[in-house]
């Protein structure tokens, strides 16, 4: 981060990445959310009043194949959660888990003022996530009962 | 009574930069009840960081200290004020111009916006007599007035100036109005994921905010327009009558899905305006 900071090229940088993502967002779209694959984050900031939808498609080896977003909001709101659909794609359940508010900040190199925005992307990957696997527990319990 | 070497080492920055004004505040306390103000200042300053209550637009940082230091103010009865300029006391809360030799006053501290737009404090609001009190009250201290005025007055009045617009912008809206009230009772909206939010809400926004997106003719956004704006007015009663009754925690969430429309609000007349 330090070296972000300092130099006036890497302020640049970092600004260019947020415009960017804000500019040409990856990613925005939905998913079919009553398919067994998906799962489905949606999450509101009370304080500031954005709302975020994020949705990942995933495949029968449990790697993620495709993330959407979209999210109404403010500039690094968007860009945390554009960031997190690129960043989820190719990676295991448990891999996109550990995927921290800190990571998108750094990135994207937020103010204080703004770190809000990342911690609500982290939460809007960690419920669809849990949203995933509440549907395959489902999808198992299901399973096991018709067996019976 | 506690050395003044001791607070410099625990004081906060903030803490410090009060103290100046204090006495300058003209403010007829004893030493031992600035200490004691100090060391309060310090223990909010330090519990603020630590609860990470820092709030949302418009109510920024410098209204959450407008705050913080109302609920630390001791009481008035204990006080008294006198101009700094003749030396009179100054009784009246708060107290714009000295009633003896007229000249301007620095911010009484202890003023809530509503005293200083001379409101009662209910979430019923006459705007209009707001907007006179804020004419009538710009008309005497703009700083524009004190230009060939001492240095003093002319920040004492840059002071006032901008404390009017403050208090007059927060309570003109009934989003601000009601959060500032919200504020002045203790209670304030964290920041981050709201983890009780109603998914069957968020959904309904996210829908609203995806066919504003989608909208291609004015007619379109006048009509999500008009809806938000009948949404507003209903939660505006409902915040009405919370606030009333005394149901913080009711007005809060109230409050929290105004925030949400007003933003839908603000998307629908940059669209309109977009699509002109």
């Amino acid at each position: 981060m330090s070296n972000n900071t300092t130099s006036s090229f890497g302020r640049g940088r970092c600004y260019f990445k947020v415009v960017d993502h804000y500019e040409n967002p990856r990613n925005v779209g939905s998913l079919d959310k009553t398919s067994k694959n998906v799962g489905t984050g949606l999450v509101g900031a009370p304080a500031c009043g954005d709302v975020m939808k994020l949705q990942i498609e995933v495949d029968d080896q449990g790697k993620i194949v495709d993330a959407r977003f979209k999210t109404f909001g403010c500039g690094s709101a968007i860009a945390s959660s554009s960031l997190v659909t690129e960043w989820v794609k190719g990676k295991s359940i448990a891999e996109a888990m550990t995927i921290k508010n800190t990571d998108i900040a750094k990135e994207l190199c937020l103010p204080p003022v703004k770190l809000h925005c990342s911690m609500l992307a982290e939460d809007a990957i960690k419920a669809a996530l849990q949203d995933y696997r509440v549907k395959q527990q489902d999808i198992e319990i299901e399973a096991v009962k018709a067996s019976n | 009574m506690v050395s003044l070497t001791i607070f410099r080492i625990i004081c906060t920055s903030e803490a410090l930069h009060i103290l100046p004004k204090l006495f300058a505040n003209r403010r007829c306390l004893s030493k031992t009840s600035i200490y004691a103000t100090l060391c309060k200042n310090f223990i909010n300053f330090s519990s603020k960081d630590t609860q990470n209550n820092s709030c949302f637009k418009p109510v920024s940082e410098s209204t959450g200290k407008h705050v913080s230091s109302l609920l630390r103010t001791f009481s008035t009865a204990s006080e008294k004020l006198n101009c700094w300029n003749c030396g009179h006391s100054v009784e009246q809360t708060p107290a714009f111009f000295c009633i003896f030799c007229n000249f301007v006053q620095p911010p009484d501290e202890g003023a809530s916006y509503f005293q200083i737009m001379d409101c009662d404090q209910t979430f019923a609001l006459d705007t209009q007599r707001l907007q006179k009190r804020y004419l009538d009250l710009q008309r005497t201290l703009h700083p524009d007035n004190y230009t060939h005025k001492t240095v003093k007055e002319q920040e004492f009045s840059e002071y006032q100036s901008a404390l009017v617009n403050k208090a007059y912008r927060t309570l003109l809206k009934p989003l601000s109005r009601g959060l500032y009230m919200l504020e002045l009772k203790g209670m304030h909206i964290q920041e981050g994921t709201d983890a009780g939010a109603d998914p069957t809400f968020l959904m309904e926004l996210m829908e609203i905010n995806e066919a504003l997106d989608g909208a291609r003719s004015r007619e379109e956004v006048d009509k999500i327009g008009a809806a938000t704006r009948e949404k507003l007015n209903d939660l505006t009663k409902r915040i009405e009558a919370s606030l009333h009754k005394g149901e913080l925690q009711a007005a809060k969430a109230f409050l929290v899905q105004m925030k949400y429309f007003a933003n839908i609000e603000d998307k629908v007349k940059e669209k309109h305006s977009e699509l002109m």
